[in-house]
């Protein structure tokens, strides 16, 4: 009864009083419930790719977002991670139930090994070499090809669950898992720390951080969360192929990880809940104009690049900054988030609608989204 | 064999010579990561194709109308793209993105995914050394000096070029001596673009032209500045042909592996930025730590 | 939420049509692309054949063929494939599942339709993973059957029959006893065996063997290979390409005005586009094939030309969803019934006059291979068409010819 009441007092005094918290508790609940309202097979399978690729981009988010490491080739860890868990209960007949964990493993090892070798690079020179490592990755699958099955990568790998159902559930529990435990970290000391590096490294050095370490081991964390969707990826596709390394891949990352709304975690989740099924929508949609059939499918990614444009030119921070910004408002004070109806601060009682065109200036000169 | 590699290397380096430069200024100036630089380039291969085959405008014509039609494009899209969102690097990154993939598409629904080949501007080989050689790819070598020639006539011999060398060692500096860094800074993306475009005309009858020929070079091109320095146009130059030597080497040496050439040059471009973290010949500019 | 909320509207919205006596075929492929473009018209002519001759006689009741258009994408995304083929399967409620072309894609296919025990003719892919899933597995990959090309170790027996030929031919022109032969083979799995098979068997056929280049399949240069295979004094360029590569190496060789002739497969030199996109520089490649105005079977002049007449294009090999199609009539008029239990050994036992092949299946549920029959057929580019000139013993060749 005590855990009830303080679950409910967590509730109502935590998360029901902002409305961006309403409404990813809204987001989550409908999603677990969503099997059993609506259980096509079809509509699962989207919604399964959709929390994979909502841990991937959550990844980049940490790395590139806080620590400003613009990671081009994020694809490799991602690949890594498909590969690894693939090769060891393809070729070993370990449980892929194990496996999965090798891979974000052996994903976290590169990603310590990345983390190492940018050190030195900054800014564009960090993106543009790291956009090498996953076609260099690729140039060694290609040359082993008894080891990663070349350009078939290796098919027919035992998968973690039957059902569609089942596998949605493993997919979204890994999923709320994971990017709320990256969301805690980036909201910790550590993700602090994280932003300070980010805005000023030669500062933070001189407060006596050691940036070095903090840059390697968000390289590794990034990692080892991508590492983990592409295993899950690699058994729920029954293939792990050289399209989990492709350009393409990575690019995509960086697209909904800014189209989100760049070091906030829960932007990038959304751009890709977004985006992925619209996208898969738009491919089977087709609209009937007189005796003529047109279908949308060659123009998805057309109509998906000319969104993400238009977003962009309207919300230059991205989608998730710019919501929660007219929803929320920032206390001047305390730097608390109150709801946009509210005008004195829920915390230290400071008039909120005075000060309020203030914050939202100092909002919108910050190049990310989190401040 | 040596005169092989030789050969090769070097008209493989013209190539990428005539891509990266122009990527490079816009990075170096304006401090824009032009993803569809190389989008820029299809485009032009694409017109030049139309016009070319199409409507057989002859040769002159249609890389005049191919050129000049895709800069003006490329300053129309720095205006209503790239130019509201410059205060965030990061927008601007997936901008061009979105804008390559859009040409990209823009592209595969107008032509289909077919490959589509343009004719040589000139016809024929000569044998150089023993090793054949086509006159397109002489072609391209002398298009590379030229258009070298021309932007660091541009950059160090005219009142535009000083404005461009002012503003890419200090934007603010420039703007408070009076400069119109926004005019500037178009200028750099027209005259950037336009070496991309001539690089469409003049390289694309050596490739084949489909919508999904940007990226192949794009990676290229990325590996052959950032080895060279960003910003840079002496690194982009001799980049370019360590890149081709790179690739060409690895071919004759490892025919069985020619595969890799790709692979072996970005390790190279690794390796490099490893040793030297601002390339060859970047400049480490200090504010922007 | 207002996403689930679109979809599930969306959902019932679309799954509404459930028409009554008709077979619902997916015809699946990169639809923007060559491939797709063939897979989806061989299949459109499929359906107007059967359905103006009244349908499909299934038990007695007539059935009309609905064609369901899925547009994989896979050459850009295996995932988009994958959602594809669960989309025709559980929304549109497909009955069969006909095409597939990049093989990472189609295996990744082939077990989301074995998930729904959907018989599955592949058109297109020729990776022998495929067929291998069957034989060990049998109770699950039982539906699929390939039905076009021909497995790719079967095609290594094609290409080294026409090669004897060709060398025979280098001998008496050349007076040479031993062409040299380099081997320029796109790095990928599929090349594989056949590069090992060449290496053996073609010392055993009088021809030596200079050396072997792996450019990528992607590859949009190969100077320096073209380079480093004329200094060999190579007399023929055995290829094997399935990328756009092929359309370089045409090209290429070509502006080089290079002596030695390309034989093998080029994927891209069997389209008709081959010449456009090589500039018209790729005179006297040849390549492997299936569709030519020969009569292979019966049925090949008058579907080419039918093809010709209704698209103006060229059948290329994917618009073999043309046979796919009329094979799965006949196994359903024969047992009369949909049941895809019944019609899997239904298919294993029949022989099939096709368009471009007379083709049985084997216990790999791939196609048997004899020459004249599934073998396909060889062609050479000259003068901006493309010639046959193999096998010899079916009507309408022509001779094969070596650059000056």
């Amino acid at each position: 009864m005590y855990w009830l009441r303080k679950v409910w007092a967590e509730l109502t005094n935590e998360v029901l009083v902002l409305p961006s918290r309403t409404l990813v508790l809204v987001w989550v609940i409908g999603l677990a419930a969503l099997p059993f309202a609506y259980g096509d097979a079809y509509v699962l399978r989207i919604l399964t790719m959709t929390c994979l690729f909502a841990i991937f981009a959550a990844s980049w988010d940490l790395l590139a977002g806080y620590t400003g490491q613009v990671n081009f080739g994020h694809a490799l860890f991602f690949g890594a991670g498909a590969y690894t868990s693939g090769i060891l209960s393809h070729k070993l007949g370990v449980s892929p139930w194990l496996t999965i964990w090798a891979g974000a493993a052996v994903a976290t090892l590169i990603g310590f090994l990345v983390g190492y070798l940018c050190l030195r690079l900054r800014g564009s020179y960090l993106s543009l070499a790291t956009l090498a490592f996953p076609l260099i990755a690729l140039g060694l699958l290609f040359a082993f090809p008894g080891f990663s099955g070349g350009e078939l990568g290796i098919s027919g790998l035992r998968r973690l669950a039957v059902t569609p159902m089942s596998n949605y559930y493993i997919a979204f529990v890994a999923m709320i898992v994971i990017v709320f435990g990256l969301w805690l970290i980036a909201d910790s000391k550590f993700g602090i720390v994280l932003h300070a590096i980010r805005d000023d490294e030669v500062a933070a050095r001189a407060s006596g951080i050691n940036t070095l370490r903090y840059k390697m081991s968000v390289f590794a964390i990034s990692a080892a969360a991508a590492g983990f969707a592409g295993a899950l990826f690699a058994h729920y596709l029954r293939v792990a192929g050289p399209s989990t390394l492709e350009v393409a891949l990575s690019f995509q990352v960086v697209i909904w990880g800014i189209f989100g709304g760049a070091a906030t975690i829960y932007g990038p989740v959304a751009a890709v809940f977004l985006l992925y099924p619209l996208t898969e929508w738009l491919s089977s949609l087709e609209v009937v104009v007189g005796a003529k059939k047109f279908a949308f499918g060659e123009f998805r990614l057309l109509i998906f690049a000319v969104i993400v444009l238009l977003v962009l030119l309207f919300m230059p921070r991205g989608l998730a900054p710019w919501v929660r910004d007219k929803i929320e408002t920032l206390c001047p004070r305390c730097k608390q988030r109150n709801g946009g109806w509210r005008s004195v601060c829920r915390l230290c009682g400071v008039n909120l609608k005075a000060h309020g065109s203030q914050s939202k200036v100092a909002g919108a000169k910050g190049l990310v989204g989190h401040q | 064999m040596l005169q092989d590699i030789l050969v090769t290397g070097l008209v493989n380096g013209g190539v990428y010579a005539l891509l990266a430069i122009g990527f490079s200024l816009i990075f170096g100036v304006a401090r824009i990561v032009n993803i569809a630089h190389t989008a820029f380039y299809m485009l032009a291969a694409y017109s030049f194709y139309t016009l070319l085959v199409k409507f057989g405008l002859g040769f002159l014509v249609s890389g005049v109308i191919a050129v000049v039609g895709v800069t003006l494009l490329s300053v129309l899209c720095y205006r209503l793209v790239i130019e509201p969102v410059r205060e965030h690097e990061a927008a601007v990154l997936i901008a061009t993105i979105a804008l390559g993939l859009i040409f990209q598409e823009l592209m595969l629904i107008s032509f289909g995914g077919n490959y589509l080949g343009i004719p040589s501007t000139l016809e024929g080989s000569v044998r150089v050394a023993g090793v054949g050689i086509p006159y397109q790819r002489l072609l391209i070598l002398i298009v590379a000096a030229a258009m070298l020639l021309f932007v660091w006539f541009l950059l160090y011999r005219t009142r535009l070029g000083l404005a461009i060398r002012a503003t890419a060692n200090d934007l603010e500096v420039a703007n408070l001596m009076g400069m119109n860094v926004r005019r500037v800074a178009m200028a750099t993306v027209a005259i950037s673009v336009a070496l991309a475009a001539v690089a469409g005309v003049v390289v694309a009858p050596v490739f084949v032209v489909d919508p999904f020929m940007w990226l192949a070079p794009l990676v290229t091109m990325l590996a052959i500045v950032v080895l060279g320095g960003l910003g840079s146009l002496k690194g982009s130059l001799i980049g370019a042909l360590i890149i081709g030597y790179v690739e060409a080497i690895t071919v004759f040496a490892l025919p069985g592996g020619a595969y890799l050439k790709g692979a072996v040059a970005l390790l190279i471009m690794v390796v490099v930025l490893l040793a030297r973290p601002e390339g060859l010949f970047g400049v480490v500019f200090e504010e922007e730590r | 939420m207002l996403r689930s909320i679109a979809i599930l509207a969306l959902a019932l919205f679309s799954g509404a049509a459930l028409a009554q006596g008709t077979i619902k075929i997916a015809v699946l492929g990169p639809m923007a692309f060559v491939q797709g473009e063939h897979h989806w018209n061989g299949a459109e002519m499929a359906r107007d054949e059967i359905n103006k001759a009244g349908g499909i006689n299934v038990g007695g009741k007539r059935m009309q063929i609905e064609l369901i258009r899925g547009d994989t994408n896979e050459i850009q995304s295996v995932p988009d494939a994958t959602n594809t083929i669960e989309r025709v399967i559980t929304r549109d409620k497909a009955d069969f599942l006909v095409g597939g072309f990049r093989s990472e894609a189609v295996l990744a296919m082939q077990e989301v339709a074995m998930d729904y025990k959907k018989i599955f003719l592949g058109v297109g892919a020729a990776h022998s993973k495929l067929g291998l899933n069957v034989e060990q597995n049998y109770e699950r990959y039982k539906y699929w059957f390939r039905a076009s090309p021909t497995k790719d170790v079967d095609l290594a027996r094609t290409l080294f029959a026409v090669l004897g030929t060709i060398g025979q031919q280098i001998r008496t022109d050349l007076k040479t006893e031993t062409p040299k032969v380099a081997i320029l083979a796109e790095k990928a799995v599929w090349t594989e065996g056949l590069v090992a098979a060449a290496q053996k068997t073609l010392p055993a056929l009088k021809m030596e063997v200079v050396g072997l280049w792996q450019p990528s399949a992607i590859a949009t240069d190969v100077t320096a290979e073209l380079s480093a295979i004329e200094r060999t004094g190579a007399q023929i360029v055995f290829t094997m390409l399935s990328g756009p590569v092929g359309i370089v190496v045409g090209r290429q060789m070509g502006e080089r005005s290079m002596k030695a002739v390309a034989w093998g497969i080029n994927v891209e030199g069997q389209k008709e586009e081959f010449w456009q996109a090589s500039a018209g520089k790729a005179q006297f490649v040849s390549t492997l094939d299936t569709y030519a105005e020969v009569e292979m079977t019966p049925k090949t002049i008058p579907f080419v030309k039918a093809y010709q007449a209704r698209f103006k294009k060229f059948p290329t090999y994917t618009a073999a969803t043309y046979d796919a199609i009329h094979l799965l009539k006949t196994v359903i008029e024969q047992t009369g019934t949909t049941d895809a239990d019944k019609l899997v050994p239904a298919i294993e036992k029949i022989e099939h006059v096709g368009t471009g092949s007379t083709a049985s299946w084997d216990k790999r549920h791939d196609l048997n291979w004899a020459v004249g029959k599934t073998a396909g057929i060889a062609v050479q580019w000259q003068d901006g068409k493309k010639v046959p000139f193999w096998p010899p013993q079916v009507k309408g060749m022509q001779p094969f010819k070596m650059p000056k």
